[in-house]
């Protein structure tokens, strides 16, 4: 079935339960430089959940509404483009259903916003995310009780959060070399279960790789690289 | 009369309820030399404004129907268009935001940014409107044009600068200081029609000074020229409006005016800006698609020899006969001319063609690319598409939405009778989302439309401008019937009754279409239906489709295929074959597994974030579906899709829920099928509904 296949294919499902299929709640960072698809990264880990039939919050600093579900419905077009009409149609619904996104002005992003529009919407068990992903964050200029709060805030609901991040173009050869966190994230490092770096291969930017630099929850090796489809985002070679 | 295509404005004048919208519109058109009194709005006078020709429209504040007044302003034509403020009427506001080029937005200099002028805002940047901001009211106690700009770049998120700087305000006002002149303007006489500029008052001029700083910082990102000669302290008046015109015209910039409509101030620097900054129509990308290419779209160009292309944007009943408003994006249209109606095909011949004053119409000879005129006795619906002969492009896709609302009226007497179908007549020819049609069961005549407060207003109107007086059923949600799957059906209808007999055999399948209402498919071979009832299979089919089996509603979204039948050479007949496709469609329906569809809206609430959970919350109970959350400056909207059916009553329960702080608009999104236990119930009642009526 279309669902199973696309739950399979999913690069981030191996973060989200464990062997025996059980629920692994982290605090996650995807770092990248521009362009390479970080937003698609957080897509995917949103699907990974939406796809099993629970509840995901999208939190987007600076990109609206349209443009968020433009990313599900482009990356879903991507991966299950032999779908048939009735399928894609019930996969859609789900999406919709179980998918909520929240947009803010990256100028006016703020600690005391995010927590009164999340505040609402959790506490009073309007929506029951066990996944939030939250794109856009500037890490460089970012509060650390903001990322403190969330990380309380996840252990609290034990849920998965997971933030994407921005890195210098120039910086990441360094980082594939150190395994370690760039400045100025290296400073929030400790906030994170686990940290994953998106870089393509040197001198070929069609092929992207994900690195797991570092897994304090030991479902994955730090160091251990992935293949991806540079489109999808998908593990290489699941797409026909 | 040769005309310079650059010096014509097509704008929309919009604001929320009472920020003086008449008032001001009252004072251009005094202004450009058309009216010689000024009548003021609900004034002493009982003259009334100009503009609000409709009782209704006065009474409920909002405007609905967009007139277009033609005016000159300093050798520019301006053509103002009134633009309807109200979210239920998508398709006038759509069809409004074509027909201009750029709109001046009216804030009150104390009410400042209201939920109107969010949602009109809105749409103008869907539709990529430039606008210019006035801020009005500036003599009222309170007035606080600083606060309001602030307004405007949080709110609205517009990049919005002042351009003048009041000099005095509340009782105090006197005049403005202009940013670009750098002089004080003062508006003297009885009316304001003396203009007066000075030096900037002392007192003034350091502030003046800063704020001049601000507006060419803005704006010098715009020309690079500007930016050069600032920075040599030596900026050209020209420079600075060709900088602000060039960042209007992208919406990356929106200027700022002030003043007070009712106080005769700064009016005239108003209608100044609107030649200065807005866009002529041929800076305006249009399009229009080409039926000849498969609807492909194409661009129009604002040239008077290209073929002719124009939009019938609204249709009045006037102490003349019947005008039809037209804006004409290319080409020419010359008295005598033969022009096509692309949606009907017919041929008209142009008669008289008129400009609208406000108070009087002038005959003319010709329209040319981007002019709004009248014409006489044309016979067509608004938004129909006219071009000349040689050509078959609409400038709307020929895709109206369904109605997702009806609702029963009849007449209160005989009186009535009359002058409701003279109404409805002219109302579905104005709005082709408004429809209406006679049950035939029970003979009760039908209106259906968009929204509760669409069928609202026609109820109104027909009273009013017609002396219609009607008595109004309850609302009801136009439910629809479809299929999942596939099943096939063998009919044969026979009767024998004495003389000839009636005989006919029909078989096939029907089968979900994903898109589109109803296909017909003809896969007969060797002859077994005869050529020509084939037709009569296709009409009892669509027959059909009126009434469903599952609940009486309207079928949509299938396929019907025909493979197999047979005929007689004396007993089948053309109403044979229909009985029998009829017979077939009913026999495969119900084992097609049919189900309800209903109409979903799409609703965004607007309001203090502090009740986006109560808001959230009442979307939940409506069997709602959350898309997601938004910033509009300091007010938090929750985007949402919820049934139609659940949203009656909705205004009143937000308005308790949120204290009167929250707002919603609500566009007709898509049709879904109806959860199942929700359908029993549905179901069950319309049984119920047409036992009754037997
Ligand atoms: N003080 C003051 N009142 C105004 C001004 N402009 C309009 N008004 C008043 O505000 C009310 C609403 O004005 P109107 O033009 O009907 O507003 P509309 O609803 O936007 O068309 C009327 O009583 C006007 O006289 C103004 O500049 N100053
Ligand atoms: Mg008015």
């Amino acid at each position: 079935m279309l669902k199973n296949d696309l739950i399979a294919k999913n690069p981030m499902g191996a973060f989200s339960r464990d062997a025996e299929g059980n629920e692994v709640a982290r605090m996650g960072l995807v770092i990248a430089r521009p362009g390479l698809g970080k937003t698609a990264i957080l897509v995917q880990i949103a699907l990974d959940s939406i796809l099993r039939g629970k509840q995901v919050v999208h939190v987007s600093v600076g990109q609206n509404i349209e443009k968020t579900k433009a990313w599900y419905d482009d990356i879903l077009g991507d991966i299950s483009a032999q779908a048939k009409h009735d399928e894609m149609e019930e996969l859609k619904l789900s999406v919709r259903r179980n998918r909520m996104i929240m947009t803010f002005n990256a100028s006016t992003f703020s600690r005391p916003k995010l927590e009164e529009r999340l505040n609402d919407m959790i506490y009073q068990d309007i929506f029951r995310p066990c996944c939030m992903v939250i794109d856009g964050l500037d890490l460089a200029r970012v509060e650390r009780r903001m990322l403190e709060d969330m990380r309380d805030l996840q252990r609290e609901a034990n849920m998965s959060i997971w933030c994407s991040g921005v890195i210098e173009r120039e910086a990441q050869a360094a980082v594939i070399a150190s395994q370690t966190l760039p400045a100025p994230c290296d400073a929030l490092g400790d906030l994170f279960d686990t940290v994953i770096m998106l870089h393509p291969e040197s001198g070929d930017e069609s092929k992207i790789f994900l690195n797991v630099l570092k897994d304090a929850t030991n479902r994955m090796a730090p160091g251990k690289s992935l293949r991806l489809d540079p489109t999808t985002m998908v593990v290489w070679g699941a797409t026909a | 009369m040769k005309k310079d295509l650059e010096k014509v404005r097509n704008i929309g004048i919009s604001a929320h309820i009472d920020s003086g919208k008449t008032t001001l519109t009252e004072r251009v058109l005094y202004y450009t030399q058309k009216i010689h009194a000024i009548h003021e709005v609900r004034g002493k006078d009982g003259v009334g404004a100009t503009m609000d020709s409709m009782e209704l429209e006065k009474e409920r504040g909002i405007t609905i129907q967009s007139a277009a007044t033609y005016c000159t302003w300093k050798d520019y034509d301006i053509n103002i268009i009134d633009t309807p403020g109200h979210v239920d009427f998508t398709i006038e506001v759509e069809r409004a935001l074509r027909v201009l080029d750029g709109a001046v937005l009216i804030l009150c200099s104390v009410g400042g940014v209201q939920s109107q002028s969010i949602t009109v805002n809105r749409q103008m940047s869907r539709y990529k409107v430039p606008r210019v901001v006035f801020i009005n009211k500036c003599d009222r106690t309170g007035a606080n044009p600083k606060r309001v700009t602030a307004q405007v770049r949080e709110k609205l998120g517009l990049n919005a600068v002042p351009m003048q700087l009041p000099i005095g305000l509340e009782s105090e006002l006197k005049g403005v200081v202009d940013l670009v002149t750098m002089k004080a303007v003062y508006f003297e006489g009885d009316n304001g029609e003396k203009i007066r500029e000075e030096a900037i008052p002392a007192e003034m001029q350091a502030e003046a000074d800063a704020a001049r700083e601000t507006l060419l910082d803005a704006v010098s990102m715009f020309s690079d020229e500007l930016m050069e000669a600032v920075l040599e302290g030596s900026p050209s008046e020209e420079m600075i409006r060709e900088a602000v015109r060039k960042g209007t015209l992208s919406m990356e910039f929106v200027p700022v005016l002030i003043g007070s409509a009712y106080k005769n101030k700064g009016v005239q620097s108003l209608l100044d800006a609107v030649n200065a900054y807005l866009p002529a129509p041929s800076e305006i990308k249009n399009t229009a698609f080409d039926l000849d290419k498969g609807e492909e779209e194409v661009i129009l160009e604002s040239n008077p020899n290209k073929p002719l292309v124009c939009l019938a944007f609204k249709l009045e009943d006037g102490r003349y006969g019947q005008l039809t408003y037209i804006r004409t994006y290319q080409g020419t249209m010359k008295k005598g001319d033969t022009i096509v109606n692309t949606r009907t095909g017919k041929k008209a011949k142009v008669g008289r063609l008129v400009r609208m004053h406000s108070n009087e119409m002038e005959d003319i000879e010709s329209a040319g690319p981007g002019d709004i005129v009248a014409l006489f006795g044309i016979d067509c619906a608004s938004g129909d598409t006219f071009t000349s002969p040689d050509v078959n492009m609409s400038m709307s896709s020929m895709h109206v939405p369904a109605p997702v609302i009806s609702l029963s009226i009849s007449p209160v007497d005989n009186k009535a009778q009359g002058n409701m179908s003279k109404a409805l007549n002219r109302f579905t020819k104005e709005d082709p989302t408004f429809r209406t049609f006679v049950d035939h069961e029970t003979s009760e005549t039908i209106i259906s439309g968009m929204g509760e407060l669409h069928l609202e207003v026609y109820i109104e109107r027909m009273k009013r401008e017609y002396g219609a007086e009607v008595s109004v059923g309850a609302p009801q949600v136009a439910y629809r019937e479809t299929i999942t799957q596939r099943a096939d059906f063998n009919y044969t209808h026979k009767k024998q009754t004495g003389g000839s007999g009636q005989f006919a055999r029909v078989a096939g399948f029907i089968e979900p279409l994903e898109e589109g209402n109803y296909e017909f498919v003809d896969s007969i071979v060797g002859g077994v239906i005869p050529r020509e009832f084939i037709p009569s299979c296709d009409k009892g089919f669509a027959a059909s489709l009126e009434k469903g089996a599952l609940a009486g509603f309207p079928v949509t979204g299938i396929r019907c295929t025909i493979n197999d039948g047979a005929a007689h050479s004396v007993d089948s007949s053309d109403i044979a074959f229909q009985l029998a496709a009829r017979g077939g469609f009913k026999d495969g329906y119900l084992r097609a597994n049919p189900v309800l569809l209903e109409p979903i809206m799409k609703v965004a609430v607007e309001g203090p974030s502090e009740f986006q959970g109560s808001v959230m919350g009442s979307i939940n109970q409506r069997r709602g579906m959350i898309i997601g959350t938004f910033e509009e400056g300091e007010y938090t909207v929750v985007e949402a899709e919820v049934p139609l059916a659940e949203m009656f009553g909705y205004s009143t329960v937000l308005r308790s829920l949120t204290q009167g702080k929250a707002e919603f608009t609500m566009e007709f999104a898509a049709y879904r099928q109806v959860p199942r236990n929700v359908a029993e119930g549905v179901i069950a009642a319309a049984r119920k509904a047409a036992q009754e009526k037997k």
